[in-house]
């Protein structure tokens, strides 16, 4: 248990540390090295949690797809950071208010925090069948069942996005020469290849 | 195994239908190219008419699907039939317009089915998650269809401020709802009803509730929240917008009741004050701010401002009298403003779009039909008695006063009084003032049947009032039973 | 004190003992991958190849290695140093991390965990972070170019490599390799999932930055790449994490595709040599493949790579996952 805990321990400080430093890093390429890191921790937490195929669905999806799509965005920017500084402490009083103020509601909130007295029972139902067999199949079996609905449609939901990414950037520029594949390829020997006798001294 | 009970698909049938046949529409027109978007507009109408009867196929009583996230009831099956007539109307009016502007491309039917589907699963939503997958896929559509004139500066800027501040509110809608499922243990309306009933209310969750009211009023642009409408409005394409002050309002004003009364209803000493705020400031803010529009589309963005106040007036008397009266409004503010809107998009002139108030004048002189028809909108929208807007507006009051809630009736009253003023300035300017340029004619063939038949079921109102407050009334009182 | 010896001393000796045992042998195999490398690119140009330092060459790998040792490490003035020095850690550590769950025989692996395969999908998906973060420390016009190639590259790549082990996923019915393997008892996937078997391979070409997509380090339109400033250790750490991933890939195919430690046939004279060895001989093979790709094909196009991924690769493999899953569930086969 020991172990446990200090591993949680560790993920849980490392992780909350990297979010900090997202915000605070001066160069934004380092701000996604930190969200990373936090994405990893997040990962472990997972894995103490005995959730591995989130854990592992977090490092393919979000580290592996989603943070190289942002570093690969963020490199390209040229961001100005005095700029952004200077704004920075302009509205820093402004924001540290709203921060303070919505602070002091969350723990106004939690003190008064009371469970009600159906969450136990709700948070331990699907739980029930976990030890027998591996969480994967659990997941599975939910998905495909009970929240069919959300899966689908959430689905739809980025099929929308993928539909409205294309509808806004995809431009068909007029007089671009496209590759054609079955053009290439229908080509025959007959009709691009010409023998001719040459003869000596007279060129063609 | 798990049981297969939850796939009780029957009562999702519509939504089912729409989805599966949204996606074959795409492919045809991924496969067929922008050549064929006048098509699969035209399917698209049918696909949404068929919606509308297998909506009205299966009338009457409570049907809950996938485990009680899902559900159809009176008040559902008038909504959907509201928002569907709503988009149905959005994509007709389209038609020309997107062909003339040269942005007739496939995805522009096919995004308005989606967001309709998305409204439908708002309308119906059982369940806090399910509303917030419903809203984000009517939001996501709404965000690119506002920008589907992307090489116009206004259209995309417009698209952004939507994104942007659409994903502020689903931001503060979800932090309300998980809030609320922390206090209350569950998200689902039954179980969260149940619980609210059985006692004690947790701080916590209120605060959850105030930020999902915030949320939704972002999506009905109620007054704290509708810094974007104006602009949003102004920049769409004209058909769109026509769209935005249409179907997403009826399914964001059907999720706010539904998901105030059922299982916040135990709370409404709570909530009560903030709609009664709300619905005040919507009411006096839009009848102000709208005198001094010189663009019309920014005029009904105001206006629109103004009607969710008037509806939500309805809400805060909280009984079925208000909510039936809010159904009422909402069914008689979807025609008025399609009418007007299919006004807006004939004002057109050597081929360019106009939109401005003075562009109107003389309207009267220059094409007496159409002015006519639109002071008869313009009458409506202010509810002046003979015409439809009076008996919503009345429907309203009435509901107010009997839930002894007098100072908003009256400043409903004095508000509607000032916006008077701005709607009857529209109708000077057509009437009195000398004429501009003509508009270009004719028309359409659509526009002029929809012009026609809005313009008489605004004008011609009283044989419908009996069928509407029986329907309202049962829509009504399916919320409170259940 | 006893309790903390056998709790939690010796179990992470244990560890240690078998990460060395799997680390050595790793890096002594990735150094002579490099000199099979060069000897069989000679063989098909009927050169002789490396042939002076020691017998037939083969101290050739160590010398390369000394002498990389012993240059001094460059960095840039304008380089953001620590991102610099991370980068070839990074890809190093990458190619060595995944050995972490490749079963050797059954039951022979360092940590069997439920999700294994996509343990490794993973951390192969990890590998563009070195040649990203490589090319944007160095601040140099090539190397950024050759990130940006290598990120688009591999990030298309990975989809279809994800639908690829979809359809293993759904033959097989779990995610641990061990299991992955003991479906192949009877039939290798490698012959009903033959089409996925190639879209595997080539992907696994594009996504090691190998011929002919190798375009993050063309050397002839972007000198070298991503690593054209680098020099000495660090240099050498990208080369061996190139190599090491290679063999990962290799393995991957041969667990997914290849039967892992399984003899062809279970019959006499084949399963009488040990797992390991059928392991070994079948990624030593894979990786022939890799060489002989290499000494064969031309370098690919940047739009035609693309192309390829998005356009045949990304509809080609979800129409087999759609395959599969149909015929599984037609025929009842589905794995429990």
């Amino acid at each position: 248990m020991i172990v446990q805990a200090l591993a949680f321990y560790m993920f849980a400080t490392v992780a909350i540390a990297a979010g900090v430093m997202v915000i605070s890093a001066r160069n934004p390429v380092h701000s996604v090295f930190f969200l990373i890191a936090a994405f990893f921790n997040a990962a472990g937490l997972f894995v103490l949690l005995g959730a591995e195929f989130l854990a592992m669905i977090l490092v393919i999806v979000y580290v592996g797809a989603v943070a190289v799509l942002f570093l690969f965005v963020v490199m390209m920017l040229d961001i100005n950071f005095v700029e952004l500084r200077q704004g920075f402490l302009q509205y820093l009083p402004i924001g540290g208010l709203i921060g303070v103020i919505l602070l002091v509601e969350l723990l106004f909130i939690f003190a008064s925090w009371t469970v009600a007295p159906d969450a136990g029972a709700v948070a331990a139902a699907p739980m029930s069948a976990l030890g027998e067999i591996s969480n994967t199949r659990m997941f599975g079996r939910l998905l495909y069942t009970k929240y069919i609905y959300y899966f689908q449609a959430a689905g739809l939901v980025l099929l929308v996005a993928m539909i409205g990414a294309i509808v806004l950037t995809l431009r068909t520029r007029k007089g671009v020469r496209r590759q054609k594949v079955p053009d290439q390829l229908r080509r025959t020997r007959a009709e691009s290849v010409e023998i001719k006798k040459v003869e000596t001294g007279k060129g063609i | 195994m798990l049981s297969w009970d939850f796939l009780a698909l029957q009562p999702a049938l519509p939504e089912v239908f729409l989805a599966l046949s949204t996606m074959v529409l795409l492919m045809l027109g991924v496969f067929r190219g922008d050549g064929h978007t006048r098509i699969i507009s035209w399917f698209a109408v049918l696909v949404l008419g068929l919606t509308l009867l297998l909506v009205l196929d299966d009338l009457g009583g409570t049907k809950r699907a996938f485990g009680d996230i899902f559900i159809v009831d009176a008040f559902a099956q008038f909504m959907k039939v509201l928002v569907l007539i709503g988009s149905s109307f959005a994509v007709v009016m389209s038609l020309g317009y997107i062909e003339r502007e040269k942005i007739a491309r496939f995805e522009y039917p096919i995004l308005f089915l989606f967001a309709t589907l998305g409204m439908m699963m708002m309308i119906s939503a059982n369940d806090l998650i399910s509303l917030y997958l419903g809203l984000e896929l009517q939001s996501l559509s709404l965000y690119v269809i506002a920008a589907f004139r992307r090489d116009s500066t206004r259209s995309t800027e417009a698209g952004l401020k939507y994104f942007v501040l659409g994903a502020l509110s689903s931001g503060m809608l979800l932090y309300g709802a998980s809030m609320v499922y922390g206090f209350a243990g569950t998200t689902g309306f039954d179980r969260l009803a149940a619980v609210l009933d059985a006692g004690a209310v947790p701080v916590g969750l209120i605060v959850g509730l105030v930020f999902v009211i915030a949320g939704l009023a972002f999506k009905v642009a109620a007054v704290p929240f509708h810094m974007w409408t104006p602009d949003v409005y102004e920049g769409a394409p004209t058909p769109v917008t026509a769209f935005f002050a249409v179907a997403p309002k009826v399914a964001a004003m059907a999720l706010f009741v539904r998901v105030m009364i059922d299982p916040f209803g135990a709370l409404i000493g709570q909530w009560q004050q903030i709609i009664v705020f709300i619905s005040i400031a919507s009411m006096v803010l839009a009848a102000f701010a709208a005198i001094n529009q010189t663009n019309i589309k920014r005029l009904m963005a105001y206006s629109s401002i103004g009607h969710v106040g008037y509806m939500l007036i309805g809400l805060a008397a909280g009984t079925q009298e208000g909510i039936s009266g809010l159904i009422i409004y909402l069914t008689i503010y979807v025609f008025m403003t399609v009418g007007t809107f299919a006004c807006i998009l004939c004002m057109r002139s050597h081929g360019r779009m106009l939109e401005g108030i003075d562009d109107l004048a003389g309207l009267g002189k220059t094409n007496p039909p159409m002015a006519a028809v639109l002071t008869a909108f313009m009458f409506s929208l202010t509810g002046i008695p003979p015409v439809a807007g009076f008996f919503g507006k009345f429907f309203i009051f009435r509901a107010a006063i009997n839930a002894e809630m007098y100072t908003l009736a009256v400043i409903g009253v004095l508000s509607s009084v000032v916006a008077a003023f701005y709607y009857m300035r529209i109708v000077k300017i057509m009437y009195f003032d000398e004429p501009a340029e003509r508009f270009d004619r004719p028309i359409g063939r659509e526009m002029t049947l929809i012009l026609v038949g809005t313009g008489l079921f605004i004008v011609f109102f009283f044989p419908f009032i009996a069928p509407l407050l029986e329907g309202a009334d049962a829509a009504a009182s399916s919320l409170f039973v259940g | 004190m006893a309790e903390l010896w056998t709790g939690y001393m010796l179990p992470t000796v244990i560890i240690v003992a078998q990460i060395i045992a799997i680390v050595v042998p790793l890096l002594f195999s990735v150094a002579y991958l490099t000199y099979a490398e060069r000897k069989v690119l000679a063989g098909m140009q009927l050169r002789k190849g490396p042939n002076v330092v020691g017998p037939f060459g083969l101290l050739q790998p160590m010398a390369d290695g000394i002498k990389l040792l012993f240059k001094e490490t460059v960095i840039p003035s304008g380089a953001n140093k620590v991102v610099f020095i991370a980068a070839p850690v990074v890809t190093f550590l990458l190619g060595l991390i995944g050995w972490a769950v490749i079963p050797f025989d059954d039951g022979m692996v360092l940590a069997d965990i439920n999700v294994g395969i996509l343990y490794l999908f993973a951390v192969s998906s990890l590998g563009v972070y070195g040649v990203i973060m490589a090319g944007w420390a160095s601040n140099s016009k090539y190397a950024f170019l050759g990130a940006l190639r290598s990120a688009a590259q591999m990030v298309s790549y990975e989809i279809s490599i994800g639908f690829v082990i979809v359809t293993v996923l759904l033959c097989v019915g779990s995610l641990n390799l061990t299991e992955i393997v003991r479906a192949q008892k009877d039939l290798w996937f490698a012959v009903p999932l033959l089409p996925m078997f190639v879209v595997f391979f080539v992907s696994g070409l594009a996504e090691t930055n190998r011929t002919p997509f190798d375009l993050p380090e063309a050397e002839a339109e972007l000198v070298a790449g991503f690593n054209v400033e680098y020099s000495s250790m660090p240099f050498a750490l990208f080369y061996l994490g190139e190599y090491a991933n290679m063999i990962l890939m290799s393995a991957m195919t041969t667990i997914l595709f290849l039967g892992g430690w399984l003899p062809p046939i279970d019959v006499a004279p084949f399963n009488w040599i040990p797992g390991p060895i059928w392991f070994a001989a079948k990624i030593a093979m894979v990786l022939f493949v890799f060489l002989w790709v290499r000494a064969t094909f031309p370098r690919y196009r940047y739009d035609q790579l693309m192309r390829l991924g998005w356009k045949v690769f990304l509809p080609l493999s979800l129409f087999w996952v759609f395959l599969t899953a149909g015929v599984l569930v037609a025929t009842g086969w589905v794995p429990k």
